[in-house]
């Protein structure tokens, strides 16, 4: 029996029958008696007990990941309120299913390592094809957890996913694993056995002015650069508007000009949102900056967005060699819905182009993305990024 | 290099003394040559790098204006997508409750609606009720007991009632500050957006939308669209209500239509029975009167032949009296017969095909001696194409002799008698049209009662029974034709009648 998958959704306000509904849609296109694996999104206006309680009562036994998002982006439309479920039956692929329910508040690292041991066990003997993890968008530094899984996959091993996010305003996200619903938390799906498995990112930003270097840093945090307080930075460059940064959220000066860090193994740069500035005039970055590292202030316009996107189908379409995937899974920067306005669903429409109207959609917009990072060299690490498209065909 | 050695230590001290110093110098001379290479490498290395940093310079100044460009871009793009996303969702919003005419089915619509398109976090549509209390109708965001509360605290809100009576939208934008904090602090939220539903009679209740945070704040345009959805709920709710007025009203309207038409049907069978009645009675009584006044017509017709006996002549002349005013009864009892046969469907017609122009000249043939008695001329205009009719000819015929009959006793002498003919879509249209006397307008609508005489100087003169016209109509309908007239004093009288062309099907 080869792979069968079923996407379905529902805008219905009430958060069981909206569940019941997106469930239900999903399983009948798999046209399939029992659903294996299941992918929850939903917007944070539905209850999210509710949502898991009702999906689990028409797809049974699947296995069970998800996400709260600030969209759902679909074959389409892109909707602000709804629930929506990917449903997958296969006899040639298997999935594990790990959480990490204790919370992220400790060791972040070592809770990556918990979530990919208990991925894999709950996976057994099987293959190893790829892991796509969801964790909660508002960690301010997710990138140990990335370390922790590559600790156990290896650091080739594809990994994919996204930081859960709200509807923006960055109060509280929910993850999924089976029947658990959790906050501050991290989820992952391993899946393995036989099929295509590719994810790919971009982000499509540039770099602006004069190359400085990062020479102070801390983790996530930037303490100097070029001998001063990075702040000075976006003073420089944004005026009094700079102000704007000091929001403890993601502020559209943060959107708009984040910082580009240039990662000189592989020729490309890394993009962090500057996310707060601390008293001391440091940056406080959404994910680790390597001390030494030349940074720059970064900047987008619609068509370098929608540019990335096109890349990343090209390069899904390229590894499938002309056959079309049986479904695509996109996680996009809600920066990127921010920046593009009312040409979004253009980024989507330039996706199916690529890859196929009828290719199945279905998608969420996070606050931060894993993903293979592109870069010329034939090594691709996998980084946690900010304001990037990530696709995962599956096939 | 051995060699070299070799024979250097062969030269004298002075001259080996010599050439060192010689190679010492010319070495010296090449280093400083070398160094002086190096300066001026140096120096123009020095140059390179001012150049390349005065590039960078240059590079970030430009990038600090590209980026202040772009922010300007971006704050105008930004406004302008929220407003087009405000516009559509608008539209969509407006589309959805005009489209409806029932009252709940409007605010089920804009439940869904005020918070799929339009993007707000919270909303309330509160409408005052019969009693002029605040009635939730949309609550999205908000308990049952924070409505409840919020309804509470508004309806003792006179200043803010009066102002949104008066019109005004309020938000976070352009409130004033004491208002502003007051409006925050009982709807719970950050940015919101607070206008009156008004109609012509004034206003019904009030739109609240909000949201929590800044990171969906709202704009002027915002507030903008929100004055007008309210005004279109407004528009709305008005349509909806008018529509269920005039609905009430159509259904009142209907019953009372019903419940006449009812009435009417019971009268209608009441003269119906009536009629009936009366046609049994008259046709009863004509042939009671018509046995024995055929014997008094027989007596009179034998005595007149003078069999039974010599009768002296003003015997004679009385018996000639009797007999005619007998054949004046005969005929009206005739008439009186055929009008109460045709009204009770007793009549048998006799219906074929005829040309009517030959029913015309049959009646010509009748009239002519009348006709040329009063020295009236007489026309028969009958159109080229007219084809003939389904009619029972003797009935048709008996109708023309009535109308030319009457048109020779109305019309002076020297007159003209004009019949014309012509056909219509499936009859065709026979007018007797003279250069009478004519007939009042007040009388026409009773000329074709029964035993009506129009009151004029000939009808006092010439005796008649009043049943011709009542004849020909009852003829003239029982062949599913029309008949009218159109008459003015002085300057004649057309009656106009309509025959069909085929048989047409009774109705069941």
């Amino acid at each position: 029996m080869p792979t069968h998958i079923g996407i379905g959704f529902s805008q219905n306000p009430n958060s069981s029958l909206a569940a019941r509904e997106a469930a239900t849609k999903a399983k009948i296109q798999t046209q399939q008696p029992t659903v294996d694996c299941a992918l929850v999104f939903h917007t944070i206006h539905y209850h999210p007990a509710e949502v898991l309680e009702s999906i689990r009562e028409i797809l049974g036994e699947a296995k069970l990941i998800g996400a709260t998002t600030a969209g759902v982006i679909l074959s389409e439309s892109i909707e602000m309120r709804a629930v929506a479920v990917l449903a997958i039956t296969s006899s040639d692929l298997y999935f594990g299913c790990g959480g990490v329910p204790e919370g992220m508040s400790g060791d972040i690292r070592q809770a990556g390592n918990l979530l990919a041991r208990r991925a894999m066990m709950d996976l057994g003997p099987h293959p190893r094809q790829g892991f796509v993890c969801f964790t909660d968008g508002l960690l301010k530094n997710s990138s140990p957890i990335i370390q922790g899984l590559q600790e156990i996959f290896g650091t080739v091993f594809p990994i994919g996913g996204a930081g859960a996010s709200d509807d923006f305003h960055f109060r509280k996200t929910y993850q999924y694993c089976q029947d658990k619903v959790m906050t501050s938390d991290a989820c992952g799906l391993l899946i393995g056995g036989h099929g295509n498995f590719v994810i790919t990112g971009r982000h499509g930003l540039r770099p602006l002015g004069k190359p400085r270097i990062a020479d102070r840093v801390d983790g996530h945090i930037i303490k100097t650069i070029d001998g001063k307080k990075p702040y000075s930075l976006y003073e420089e460059f944004l005026g009094n508007e700079a102000a704007g940064l000091r929001s403890k959220t993601l502020s559209p000066m943060a959107i708009l000009y984040p910082l580009g860090i240039l990662l000189e193994e592989e020729k490309e740069y890394l993009v962090r949102n500057a996310v707060d500035i601390l008293n001391d005039g440091s940056i406080v970055c959404q994910g680790e900056v390597p001390e030494g590292a030349e940074v720059h202030i970064m900047m987008s316009s619609k068509d370098s967005l929608i540019q990335a996107a096109r890349d990343c189908a090209t390069e899904i379409r390229e590894a499938f060699k002309g056959k079309t995937p049986q479904a695509v899974v996109i996680f996009e920067s809600l920066a990127r819905y921010k920046l593009l306005g009312q040409a979004a669903f253009k980024e989507i429409l330039m996706i199916k182009e690529i890859l196929g109207n009828t290719t199945p959609l279905l998608g969420m917009y996070s606050y931060g993305e894993i993903a293979p990072f592109h870069s010329p060299g034939p090594l691709k690490k996998i980084h946690l990024q900010h304001q990037s498209i990530v696709l995962w065909a599956i096939g | 290099m051995e060699s070299f050695l070799a024979s250097f230590k062969t030269l004298d001290p002075v001259a080996a003394f010599t050439l060192t110093g010689v190679v010492l110098l010319a070495v010296v001379g090449i280093l400083i040559f070398l160094l002086l290479g190096r300066i001026d490498q140096i120096r123009d290395l020095k140059q390179s790098l001012q150049k390349l940093s005065r590039s960078f310079q240059d590079l970030d100044e430009q990038a600090k204006l590209i980026v202040k460009t772009d922010l300007e871009l971006n704050k105008t793009q930004e406004e302008l997508d929220r407003r087009l996303n405000g516009l559509n969702a608008l539209q969509k919003a407006s589309r959805l409750i005009s489209t409806t005419l029932d009252q709940d089915e409007i605010f089920r619509r804009l439940d869904q609606s005020l918070v799929l398109e339009l993007g707000f976090e919270k909303n309330l549509i509160l409408m005052f009720d019969e009693h002029k209390k605040l009635r939730c109708r949309v609550g999205w965001g908000f308990s049952k007991e924070e409505i409840l509360h919020i309804i509470s605290r508004l309806e003792k809100e006179l200043s803010l009632n009066a102002a949104l009576e008066e019109g005004h939208s309020f938000s976070s934008l352009s409130s004033p500050k004491q208002r502003k904090e007051k409006i925050i602090e009982l709807f719970g939220v950050d940015h919101f957006i607070l206008a009156p539903v008004l109609t012509q009679t004034g206003m019904i209740g009030m739109v609240f939308v909000g949201n929590r945070s800044g990171a969906s704040s709202m704009t002027e345009g915002d507030e903008e669209l929100m004055s007008i959805l309210a005004n279109q709920i407004g528009q709305s709710l008005e349509n909806a209500q008018l529509f269920e007025q005039v609905y009430r009203s159509r259904q009142d309207l209907e019953s009372k239509i019903q419940e006449r038409t009812k009435q009417l049907a019971i009268a209608l069978e009441e003269v119906k029975k009536i009629s009936k009645l009366k046609s049994e009675f008259i046709s009863a009584v004509s042939h009671e009167l018509r046995t024995p006044l055929t014997s008094i017509k027989g007596y009179a017709s034998i005595l007149m032949t003078g069999k039974i006996g010599e009768i002296p002549p003003e015997v004679k002349e009385r018996l000639e009296k009797i007999n005619k005013h007998s054949d004046n009864l005969v005929k009206l009892i005739n008439d009186l017969l055929d009008i109460a046969r045709i009204e009770s469907g007793r009549f048998e017609m006799k219906f074929a095909k005829h040309a009517i122009a030959s029913l015309i000249e049959n009646v010509r043939d009748l009239l002519t001696p009348q006709m040329k008695e009063k020295g009236i001329l007489f026309k028969a205009q009958i159109a080229a194409a007219t084809p003939e009719v389904f009619v029972d000819s003797s009935q048709i015929e008996r109708v023309l002799i009535n109308l030319v009959g009457n048109a020779i006793k109305f019309t002076p002498r020297e007159g003209t008698i004009t019949i014309r003919v012509q056909p219509e879509k499936e009859t065709v249209v026979c007018s007797v049209v003279d250069t009478g006397i004519g007939i009042k307008e007040d009388d026409i609508p009773k000329l074709f009662s029964e035993f009506y005489r129009v009151d004029n100087e000939i009808n006092q003169k010439v005796k008649g029974t009043g049943l011709g016209l009542a004849l020909a109509k009852k003829v003239i309908e029982a062949h599913h034709g029309k008949i009218a007239v159109t008459s003015k004093a002085n300057q004649g009288t057309t009656f106009s009648f309509s025959l069909p062309i085929n048989r047409i099907e009774e109705k069941t």
